[in-house]
């Protein structure tokens, strides 16, 4: 069993490339496990708090159908004794960080224990940047230990002293059958005259760039000038030759269900809900994007009881019924991607069908297909300004 | 006809005060913050500091003088086919709804109550490439044959008429229902045609209610973001949505402030040409 | 009908005879289009609240079902942000429609200093972005501790905004309002409280109503600015926008048509109250 892991977090570590492979990840995936607090955090509250405040994004954590209760957050309780207020108001970074970075610009707390952002979004840096983020109290977080090797060492945060992921998923390309051959790579989508008004790029800088980047052949995880001028002009010609019909949020969804849209650049978790056995999703076949919506400690939060519930959330049984659900509990799981080793096996009991579906638990090789987009160029302000000129006038 | 009061006192002043101070405190303050933060500079990462950075007027009116001016445009288009849409209806309502009104002009305002998110999202169900109403504008050619409604700066303009459509209909109905209809009678013995009698006597007296319909469309229209985002392509944004980028995605708390300054001034002056142009009898009651 | 009219009736021809009948009835036509239109999405809002969607995405048909209706807050949090915007639409509308009545009558019958200040005042909160105005808000409540985020702030900015509408609204009443009315019943020995209660205001009620009615719409529907200043409370815009990044489930839809039903009755109650007292008047 240990055999594997180690050769598996090898082969992802060597296959995901730039962000992950760093001299202490190396250095990691040689030793016992991953990142260990290094040297004790300093007086940290060591009891729990009664409430702990969580918020997060909509339909992201399990359900349980009868009692519409989240059966994770009542274990717990049962378990901690500590109640989480858990509050579905994140549906969008830009719009979440707009109204957080009012409090926390003036020092004052935003009565927030837990809140999850996206990486591949400048929001997540930037908290940590600004100093807005508690550290974790990673003694209380052993289970830290069964973070996915890929996830170890992130550039935003390269010892995970502030963040831990809470799912991951992958951006690529979604198609409808009956309206179209397959649409599978960059080529295909931007430049097909066939598709023209009937395709969709997803608004977001760190999803498109990441996989046009790609199809040029270039890296987006180290960004370098030339390379963002070829992505960007050869997104900007789809462009003004009308082949982009918008630049979308999820809200590609409703047009690619209905057949307006004959393909779409989209998020894998969506394209499973919609139903429609006519629409397929892959990864580009030059590559695709990995996001990862990460959990973190606004200032302000309980540090030692968010770290309790983090620790929590990482023991492989509890993650493996979350992601995956139990159908003889009529219990919806989240579908995502999970960060936690062992969760598939643990998701395999609840339930096998979740636990053998690729895009919730891929394989090594589509894992070494996605990349994460480099987060310097995520704060570059004049890359930012161009892309919101290009999708917004 | 408006008499003012001989006795006034203080009277208008007390009837002022609960609004116009709950509006200082909790607009005028606000605005005062936002007017601060438009002379700043600086980025996220080290702060902003009050430095008379009138720039971000004079760049703001440079490069998106286009997204102005469509949004100028996009909002005065949706406003005359609010009107012309809504008169007759508001006319129907206020002369022949009778004891009906109320229940009328609670449909008026029914799609309001199912979320503008839902309601758009319907509206792109209808409009659909393949819908039914697509396909009878290609059969009737008015559609190219691989045309379609969605993602286009007519979706933009439909959008933003439909929502604002109340906002026409109830200021048109208040005026309208307040006409005397035996004055129409006269206008028509008069006349002796229905329509010279609208024209000349209904028309004008409803004057305030189209005043105050096409302000309530046309100056919350041109700043808004939301129908240019959902049913417009990356051609037809307005200047709501530069805003909206500018705050949120670049965080150029600046920026945006500045370029909000400059919509307000721009819709003010339209305010002033148009009271000019109507009279500000029927802006603000009587000659002043 | 004037004498004129009847004469010229008997010396009709058929086609006349139809074109007044079309004439006479265009206006009623052109209403009922309109309706249709304008409750055309409604019509597919509460289709597809019988939806039993293929997916989380409740966008395509796929069989109806009344479990969306029977289980209509199966959708955890739904409930309480349908109440909370019910709550604060219901305040924020009265509120709003009460003090700008109350500035409505000051900017139409009065001549008084700082007249066109107050005019600008009022359209001011109309032309401003919704969202600098939002954040600038959320600035002014974090420099207080009197507030508490939710419910008081929310309530807070939706009067604000409202304000506006209210005043324009009941203004559009009041510029066209025949004064001699008021100057009768004064001459009769009226004072000008009882004057305004029982002669203006059942006249400019209609006004008032409406105002009430856009105010409310507009409260209700608010996104923006309530985000910016909601704290952790979740109203029922708030509660949809956040479940449509996933699928907005088909109980969005069903709480939209119920409160329009609900509004929709509370409606022909009042008419059909009214037409038995009227009724029992006779």
């Amino acid at each position: 069993m240990t055999d594997q892991l180690t050769r598996r977090q090898l082969l992802e570590r060597a296959a995901v490339g730039g962000a992950a492979i760093t001299f202490p990840g190396i250095l990691a995936a040689c030793g016992s496990s991953g990142s260990k607090a290094s040297g004790g955090t300093t007086s940290v509250e060591q009891k729990l708090a009664k409430t702990l405040n969580f918020s997060n994004w909509t339909l992201y954590i399990d359900v349980d159908n009868k009692t519409k209760s989240h059966p994770s957050l009542d274990a717990f309780k049962k378990k901690t004794g500590t109640d989480v207020n858990y509050v579905e108001d994140i549906n969008d970074n830009a719009s979440f960080f707009g109204k957080i970075q009012g409090p926390l610009s003036r020092g004052q707390s935003i009565n927030r224990d837990i809140i999850v952002l996206t990486d591949n979004d400048r929001y997540l840096g930037l908290m940590l940047r600004k100093g807005w983020a508690e550290k974790l109290d990673k003694a209380a977080i052993p289970n830290i230990k069964n973070l996915a090797p890929v996830q170890r060492h992130p550039n935003f945060d390269p010892n995970r002293d502030y963040t831990l992921p809470w799912q991951s998923g992958m951006t690529g390309i979604a198609y409808n059958d009956t309206l179209t051959d397959p649409v599978l790579n960059v080529t295909d989508l931007l430049e097909n005259p066939k598709l023209k008004g009937k395709i969709t790029v997803l608004n977001s800088m760190g999803d498109a760039m990441t996989i046009v980047m790609l199809a040029n052949g270039d890296d987006p995880t180290k960004v370098t000038d030339k390379a963002w001028n070829d992505a960007f002009n050869r997104i900007k010609k789809a462009v003004d030759n009308k082949q982009i019909r918008q630049f979308t949020g999820n809200d590609y969804a409703p047009p690619l269900a209905r057949g307006d849209l004959a393909a779409a650049m989209s998020w894998s978790g969506d394209i499973a809900q919609i139903g429609n056995k006519h629409i397929h999703w892959n990864v580009p076949t030059q590559g695709g994007a990995l996001w990862t919506d990460n959990m973190l400690i606004p200032k302000g939060g309980n540090v030692y009881t968010a770290s309790v519930y983090m620790n929590y959330v990482y023991d492989p049984k509890v993650q493996g019924l979350m992601e995956a659900g139990d159908p003889k509990r009529n219990i919806t799981g989240i579908y995502y991607i999970p960060p936690v080793i062992g969760a598939k096996a643990w998701a395999l009991k609840f339930n096998p069908a979740i636990a053998n579906n690729p895009l919730i638990f891929p394989s090594s090789e589509t894992l070494s297909k996605v990349k994460i987009f480099d987060n310097a160029a995520l704060n570059n302000q004049k890359y930012l300004t161009q892309w919101q000129n290009l999708i917004s006038g | 006809m408006n008499v003012f009061h001989r006795h006034q006192g203080a009277t208008p002043y007390l009837l002022l005060l609960p609004g116009v101070l709950f509006l200082s405190v909790f607009f005028v303050v606000p605005l005062g913050f936002l007017a601060y933060q438009s002379l700043e500079s600086g980025n996220i990462d080290f702060g902003y500091a009050f430095t008379w950075q009138w720039s971000n007027y004079w760049d703001a009116i440079q490069n998106y003088r286009g997204e102005f001016i469509r949004s100028i445009e996009y909002a005065a288009i949706a406003t005359f086919f609010a009107l012309v849409a809504s008169y007759p209806v508001a006319y129907w309502i206020a002369f022949r709804g009778g004891r009906w009104k109320n229940l009328l002009l609670l449909f008026i305002v029914a799609p309001f109550f199912v979320t503008y998110l839902i309601r758009t999202l319907a509206w792109e169900t209808i409009l659909s490439d393949h819908g039914f109403v697509v396909r009878t504008l290609q059969t009737l050619h008015l559609l190219g044959s691989n045309g379609r409604l969605l993602a286009t700066g007519t979706a933009v303009v439909a959008g933003i008429t439909y929502n604002f459509l109340p906002f026409m209909a109830l200021p048109l109905y208040v005026s309208l229902e307040q006409i005397d209809a035996r004055m129409i009678e006269a206008a028509e013995d008069l006349y002796a045609s229905k329509w010279h009698a609208f024209w000349r006597v209904t028309f004008p007296l409803s004057l305030p209610g189209v005043v105050a319909g096409t302000l309530l469309t046309f100056i919350p229209a041109a700043g808004d973001f939301i129908n240019a985002q959902l049913l417009g392509g990356p051609q037809n944004h307005m200047i709501g949505n530069v805003i909206q980028s500018k705050f949120l995605e670049l965080t150029d708390y600046p920026a945006a402030a500045a370029m909000s300054f400059i919509l307000m001034a721009g819709i003010l002056v339209f305010v002033f040409l148009y009271a000019r142009l109507v009279g500000t009898e029927q802006l603000t009651g009587t000659a002043a | 009908m004037t004498s004129i009219a009847v004469e010229h009736g008997e010396r009709r021809n058929p086609l006349a005879a139809v074109w007044s009948f079309v004439k006479r009835h265009v206006l009623v036509a052109y209403s009922v289009l309109f309706f249709a239109y304008l409750l055309l999405p409604i019509a597919v809002v509460i289709v597809f609240s019988f939806n039993n969607p293929p997916g989380k995405f409740n966008y395509t048909w796929n069989s109806f079902t009344w479990d969306n209706w029977r289980y209509w807050n199966g959708v955890p949090g739904i409930q309480s942000a349908v109440v909370l915007s019910l709550e604060i639409a219901l305040i924020a509308s009265l509120i709003a429609t009460a003090l700008g009545t109350l500035i409505a009558l000051a900017l139409v019958r009065y001549s008084f200093r700082g007249r066109a200040s107050t005019n600008i005042l009022i359209f001011l909160p109309l032309s401003t972005p919704e969202i600098v105005l939002g954040a600038s808000l959320l600035t002014l409540f974090l420099h207080t501790t009197a507030v508490t985020f939710g419910f008081e702030t929310i309530l807070i900015a939706h009067i604000m905004f409202c304000i506006s509408f209210a005043v324009v609204t009941v203004k559009a009443r009041l510029v066209g309002f025949d004064r001699h009315l008021e100057e009768a019943a004064m001459d009769l020995g009226a004072n000008e409280w009882r004057t305004f209660q029982k002669v203006t205001l059942p006249l400019i009620a209609p006004a008032i109503l409406a105002a009430l009615l856009l105010c409310f719409a507009i409260s209700i529907d608010d996104f923006v600015v309530t985000y910016f200043n909601s704290g952790s409370s979740v109203t029922f815009p708030l509660f949809v926008w956040g479940a449509a990044r996933i699928g907005a489930p088909p109980q969005v839809n069903v709480i939209g048509t119920a409160i329009f039903v609900i509004a929709l009755t509370a409606m022909l109650v009042n008419v059909l109250v009214q037409m038995r007292r009227s009724k029992g008047a006779t």
